[in-house]
């Protein structure tokens, strides 16, 4: 069994319970909503002003529904007790990170399509000139997020403060992440080019780079009991 | 996918939780084609010494030893079936999308073949395409059956197997065992189930506070 081939079933019966349940989007979503609408309401003044605010507050929503998502799509596992029944299978250990991460991946895109335009709209931000630039910077800021979340993830199946305890791990180290994405929207939306924001998009890469082979080569030291 | 495994040998197993000796120094051996009743009151440490030969859990200190010095880890992991307590099924997906999902892990060449065979062999077919999250304790038992023995395993580690069946489902694992035993695997079950033991042991393997109190043969 190959690492892709492990890693895309795992990955595809993430999404299938999704698409069935549809809870993780929806909830996760709502949420990013409100936090979406209560920052319009205290953060509000001129559309200048907002336009510096909007990129904060895209990313808070996205890192607050993302810690929930995380636990959600770990929650799968914990069920009926089937991370054991992967770490049991042949399947690389490092495809069931893989696996997790991208469907995670998926869940927090579908979350950030709804969260974008809803930023835009409560912000008044025109994204017509920053909207591709913008998208690759949450693109690669959500894979590090997302490697980041299913890495530590994976230690609250068996805690039973896991909420607490996924956020306590995460936000720490998400922190230059968050930081790089933050700027690099918030000069796209000034009308930075993207050769101006690389600086940026370099350490987000960096980021995403070191924690996805973190996650692959960490992941069977953490899972072992 | 692996080598078969033909024996067990655990040798001086300790497996500690903090200051808790759930295992205390186990000797024991597996061998294939036949049944060894692990048995003992509760806390003994039977379902952590079947965590440790499933390779879930570290042993401590002891050792393990399949019988193979080239097999790789997930060959290895190919060759161990597991029922644990837990179903180990996803609720949110049917039995059927279950088994194939795990088919699918295994690599098992023809896999609807195998959940076809396994779905008549514990009489899953009324409910197969229902979520396991509506299924009662004893279907869940009967998919979770199917999911162990699924990849054919040669080392079949059951803890409680006939946890919720009815006399229907304990026939039907009663034939899976004998059919295993035929078939040369090397068989392990966790059971406070005496007349179960009696049925279908070969070896009765009798733990006491994480030690090997007594060995005998079944009936004992």
């Amino acid at each position: 069994m190959s690492l892709l081939k492990a890693a895309w079933l795992i990955a595809a019966k993430d999404l299938r319970i999704e698409m069935r349940t549809k809870e993780t989007v929806l909830t996760t979503s709502l949420f990013g909503v409100l936090v979406v609408v209560l920052a319009s309401l205290s953060f509000y003044i001129d559309p200048i002003t907002s336009r510096r605010v909007a990129p904060g507050v895209l990313w808070v929503a996205i890192a607050f529904s993302g810690v929930l998502a995380m636990g959600r799509a770990w929650a799968y596992e914990r069920e009926n007790d089937v991370m054991r029944a992967l770490l049991l299978s042949p399947a690389p250990r490092a495809a069931i990170f893989a696996g997790k991460a991208i469907g995670s991946l998926v869940l927090m895109l579908a979350i950030e399509a709804i969260l974008v335009p809803l930023v835009a709209l409560f912000f008044q931000v025109d994204l017509t000139w920053a909207l591709a630039p913008a998208l690759l910077v949450i693109v690669l800021g959500t894979v590090g997020f997302v490697a980041v979340g299913t890495l530590f993830s994976v230690l609250t199946v068996r805690s039973r403060a896991r909420d607490l305890m996924l956020s306590v791990l995460i936000f720490p180290l998400i922190t230059p992440a968050l930081l790089s994405s933050v700027v690099a929207t918030r000069e796209l939306l000034d009308g930075a080019t993207l050769g101006e924001t690389l600086g940026w998009l370099q350490i987000l890469l960096a980021f995403d780079v070191l924690f996805v082979t973190a996650g692959a080569v960490l992941f069977e030291v953490l899972v072992a009991d | 996918m692996g080598e078969r495994i033909e024996r067990v040998v655990v040798r001086e197993l300790v497996k500690l939780f903090g200051p808790t000796r759930a295992l205390a120094g186990i000797d024991a051996e597996l061998r294939a084609g036949e049944v060894t009743v692990i048995e003992g009151p509760n806390g003994s440490g039977k379902s952590t010494l079947l965590a440790v030969v499933a390779r879930l859990a570290r042993p401590t200190s002891g050792t393990v030893d399949y019988g193979s010095d080239r097999q790789d880890e997930p060959g290895l992991r190919a060759q161990i079936g597991v029922l644990s307590h837990a179903a180990m099924l996803y609720p949110d997906l049917s039995g059927v999308e279950n088994l194939a999902l795990f088919a699918r892990l295994y690599a098992i060449e023809t896999p609807r073949e195998r959940i076809d065979d396994l779905v008549d062999r514990f009489a899953i077919g009324s409910y197969r395409a229902r979520p396991c999250r509506t299924y009662s304790r004893g279907q869940l038992q009967r998919v979770a059956l199917a999911r162990a023995l699924l990849h054919r395993p040669s080392l079949l580690l059951l803890d409680e197997p006939a946890t919720g069946l009815d006399a229907r489902g304990v026939a039907d694992l009663e034939a899976a065992l004998e059919a295993e035993r035929a078939a040369g695997t090397v068989t392990a079950l966790v059971t406070h189930d005496a007349e179960l033991r009696d049925r279908v042991g070969d070896v009765c393997v009798r733990l006491h506070r994480g030690r090997v109190q007594e060995v005998s043969a079944c009936p004992c």
